[in-house]
């Protein structure tokens, strides 16, 4: 047996090494960071030294809107709101109440975090332009409402916010400041970037890659997004309780949606999902502002304020239109041409060669959470009606655990059509779905892959931002348990390199191990579904839903998958199945179905269909000299 | 008492048919090319400025007018051709940062060209009326004539013009209509240069009342995208109805609660209608295949 060896729970020095490993270029990257700015402000002007101060107060919200981006797909157009929210509640908290300065910066971030959330709990199910106009507006009303009210100074502000004191040091200089604020930034962004590699952040990108498969999967793109955006939220509070100390002042052009434009430029130049990025562009947008501001009344005598959106708009344009990926895109094209960064290193520990796996690979696992024989699944009356066409009607069917059913029927008879209302995809006109006792028709794909239903896609689902090993780390969803806050703390190590094993030892299920590292959209179309099945089974289903899981399978594929699937029901899984090979579904299945323009027509045991007159009508036409000659066929197959 | 309502519905309705032209333009951008335009307002705006510009450097005010018209027709016509045409798949991401990096773009050639104060046409010819105690001033009458004229215009461009049916067709079915020979390059354009000239007739005829600002574009733009909303995105009818009851709700707002906060009645409407109603607002879902 070829059996994958897990790392083995070590002692602590390999625990340490593999922390090591896994954090290298985190912690290069940070030392880096810190090692400048304790130097800075010994060597800096006191112009660069209000450019880098405020590069790295900046940064945070642009960390934040990165996570957004990157991770939630989404914009927020109202950053500075929120970076308003928590300059004006510190200052409120600080000046009013006189709060000690911890409990205010705390109170000002909670405050942000709080809006987002009121604002994002109905926003959030909403694709595409709305969240991000939505947010836009929410800066002018955020705008209007400092400027209108009396606790928040009107037009003129908060003013009067007394520096604070570290140990007794009043920060009442630059290089303080900036020695002050740089721990958090530190902080933030190590909680990013571990929150960008955790099962959050990997679910969320699997989301932008296929959100049904995502979902299908059991990740509740919904309930993520909303955290990523209260986070995000988060993120642009402490940067403005930063802000309202450096300054002193919180005046109403702290919810400015120029100032929202500047930190999405910030984000766009760094590149999008790239966390490093956004504070090497909170820097390079600091700059880049200052320089305008000197070159641009040079150029135009005369020309005062806003000035520097100019070069604002340009970037934007000219980022998006020639490097999209931003700063580091240019950076990993360049590390890749430099000689020293060297090769992959080849074949390492998962790897084996094809040819090697002729032994019975170990079977993946499955859950059997009822007896074999008792009912799974429970479709009664499902219909499926689009205006006046009936895509399914009234369709109903009890599926035994550990059985195979085969669903066939002619194209367009309404079978995807029916996976989708099984799995969630797609909501019923009427009629029900129940698994293992619950009614899942009607709900989310995540609601019914919680309860252990997983499935393929006809029109394959890739995650094409990740490598096939991923792809099939991303079926492991299901198993995992650590959340966002886990995540971040980066406390799931453990779990996810054992989720990790899990993975290769499924592929190895299917002999697909040699291309584990292979990027998921460079396999053959074939291999990409085997892979999808993968996928499935790594989250341990107890009912798997296979669309054509055959097609673009070479024959020797289709025997290593049929005869995975009969040790998959021997071991206790069921499976529906759509396929169009008939041949395979009659030699395989336990059960079939057969679906006409949307009807059931016929369903029983292989033999009793294949003899059905009315089933032979159906896929054959009328001609019955010629529905003979393909029966006798079917039946030499079989 | 009722004088003052009256009155400020007139407002509210003149101000609210600069709104609905915005809506129109928006309309015809997103349904040919699914892009929420951030620049649709700095077109009004640019409009505004540049024939403010000429007439005060004595161009008399029809011709500046058409000019600035014009001009910013070509502008946005240029818009679609040197970036927004450039990039091949078109997430509704990029088309956000992209719009709104044009958006910054026109806001500060608009800064460095006519400085940042506030400019305005010269009022167009015409008389004040008053009806009942009730004047109307007669700008307004050009702002609700621009909307009949011009925005009833591409309305029935849309619904009997055969271009008009081609784009619609493009909205609806990109790949059909591909085959039977529309242009999706022509069909962009075009809905660009509506969207550029609708948004230049709306900076002219509001701009000798409420005044042009380099800055102003973007709240502006962003009322015509609330107005948009309420008019599922779809329907110019419902968009134009959706556009006049918001601008008579903000001058309810700004005459009987507080003119400071009638920028934000815009938004609050924005966000209950997102919350109340968001199945009815998404566009037809583009159904995927799986």
């Amino acid at each position: 047996m070829t059996h994958v060896t897990t790392p083995a729970p070590a002692g602590m020095s390999s625990r340490r090494a593999r922390f090591w490993t896994n954090n290298k270029s985190t912690l290069i990257g940070c030392g880096v960071l810190v090692a400048l700015m304790i130097v800075v402000p010994f060597t800096a002007n006191s112009s660069v030294m209000n450019i880098v101060v405020f590069a790295m107060i900046f940064a945070l919200p642009a960390i934040g809107l990165n996570l957004l981006m990157g991770l939630a797909g989404q914009v927020s157009l109202g950053q500075a709101a929120f970076f308003a929210i928590g300059a004006y509640t510190h200052a409120i908290m600080l000046t009013k109440l006189d709060l000690p300065g911890p409990v205010a910066a705390t109170i000002g971030v909670l405050a942000a975090m709080l809006v987002a959330l009121l604002v994002g709990l109905p926003l959030m199910r909403l694709r595409g332009h709305y969240l991000a106009l939505a947010t836009l507006g929410l800066g002018f009303i955020v705008m209007i409402g400092v400027r209108e009210w009396d606790v928040t100074g009107r037009t003129t502000g908060i003013y009067g916010i007394s520096r604070p004191s570290v140990f007794g040091i009043p920060i009442d200089n630059s290089g303080f400041f900036l020695w002050f604020v740089t721990p958090f930034v530190v902080i933030g962004l190590i909680l990013a970037l571990n929150l960008t590699r955790s099962r959050a952040g990997r679910a969320l990108s699997a989301v932008n890659d296929s959100e049904l498969a995502a979902e299908s999967l059991g990740v509740n793109t919904y309930a993520l997004r909303l955290k990523v955006f209260v986070l995000s939220a988060g993120f642009a509070g402490l940067g403005g309780v930063f802000y309202a100390y450096q300054v002193a002042i919180v005046s109403p052009t702290t919810a400015e949606f120029h100032l929202s434009v500047s930190i999405l430029l910030m984000v766009v130049i760094g590149g999008l999902g790239s966390v490093w990025g956004a504070v090497a562009g909170a820097f390079l947008v600091q700059f880049l502002g200052e320089g305008m501001r000197d070159v641009i009344p040079a150029i135009f005598p005369g020309a005062s304020g806003e000035v520097q959106l100019l070069g604002y708009g340009i970037v934007l344009i000219l980022v998006i239109l020639l490097l999209p990926g931003g700063l580091h895109q240019a950076a990993t094209t360049l590390w890749r041409k430099l000689p020293l960064a060297g090769k992959r290193p080849p074949g390492d520990a998962h790897a084996h060669s094809a040819a090697e796996d002729t032994t019975i690979p170990q079977l993946p696992a499955v859950s059997t959470p009822v007896a074999a024989g008792e009912p799974i699944l429970v479709i009664s009356g499902l219909t499926k009606r689009y205006g006046g066409v009936v895509a399914v009607d009234d369709v109903s069917l009890t599926v035994p655990a550990g059985s195979i059913l085969g669903l066939i029927g002619p194209n367009g008879a309404g079978k995807t059509t029916c996976f989708n209302m099984i799995s969630g995809a797609l909501t019923p006109s009427k009629g029900t779905v129940t698994f293992l006792g619950q009614v899942i028709s009607g709900r989310k794909p995540h609601v019914a892959a919680a309860h252990g239903l997983t499935r393929t896609f006809q029109n394959l689902q890739v995650f094409t931002s990740t490598d096939v090993v991923g792809n099939v780390y991303m079926g492991r969803y299901r198993k995992g348990r650590a959340g966002v806050l886990r995540g971040m703390l980066g406390l799931q190590s453990g779990e996810q390199s054992a989720h990790h094993a899990a993975a290769y030892e499924i592929l190895q299920s299917m002999r697909l191990t040699d291309a584990a590292d292979d990027s998921a959209s460079d396999l053959s179309f074939g291999k990409q579904r085997i892979m999808e099945v993968c996928r499935a089974l790594a989250a341990e289903p107890a009912l798997l839903l296979l669309d054509e899981p055959m097609a673009g399978l070479s024959s020797t594929e289709r025997e290593v998958m049929a005869e995975l699937l009969r040790r998959l029901r021997a071991a206790g899984l069921t499976i529906v199945l759509v396929e169009h090979d008939v041949a395979q579904v009659m030699s395989l299945a336990d059960q079939v179905a057969v679906l006409d323009d949307g009807v059931l027509i016929a369903h029983g045991d292989p033999d009793s269909v294949r003899n059905d007159p009315a089933v032979v009508v159906a896929y054959l036409g009328t001609d019955l000299d010629e529905a003979e000659a393909e029966l006798t066929e079917l039946e030499e197959h079989a | 008492m009722l004088t003052d309502f009256l009155q400020l519905t007139v407002a509210g309705l003149s101000q609210g048919s600069v709104y609905a032209l915005l809506a129109v333009g928006l309309i015809a951008v997103y349904t040919v090319r699914h892009v929420i335009n951030i620049a649709q307002g700095e077109f009004a705006m640019l409009a505004g400025l540049g024939s403010a510009w000429l007439t005060a450097s004595g161009m008399p005010l029809l011709l500046a007018v058409l000019v600035a018209i014009l001009t910013v027709t070509v502008v946005a016509v240029a818009m679609e051709r040197v970036i927004i045409a450039r990039v091949k798949k078109l997430t509704p991401l990029l088309s956000i940062i992209l719009t709104l990096g044009v958006s910054t773009l026109l806001q500060a050639i608009m800064l460095l060209v006519w400085g940042p104060e506030a400019k305005g046409v010269p009022l167009f010819p015409g008389t004040n009326v008053l009806i009942g105690g009730v004047s109307i001033r007669s700008q307004e009458f050009w702002m609700l004539g621009a909307l009949v004229v011009v925005g009833g215009g591409i309305v029935l461009f849309y619904e009997k013009s055969r271009w008009g049916k081609a784009l619609r067709a493009c909205a609806e079915q990109p790949v059909a209509a591909r085959i039977v020979g529309i242009s999706p390059i022509a069909a962009s354009v075009l809905a660009f240069a509506i969207a550029g000239f609708v948004g230049g007739v709306a900076g002219v005829v509001a701009s000798p009342i409420y005044l042009s600002l380099w800055s102003g574009g973007v709240l502006l733009g962003l009322k015509g995208f609330v107005a948009a909303v309420l008019g599922g995105f779809v329907s110019f009818r419902a968009a134009i109805v959706g556009a006049l009851l918001l601008g008579m709700i903000e001058a309810y707002v700004a005459g009987y609660v507080s003119s400071g906060l009638r920028d934000g009645a815009a938004f609050l409407i924005l966000i209950l209608v997102l919350v109340v109603r968001p199945q009815g607002l998404v566009l037809k879902p583009t159904a995927v295949r799986v």
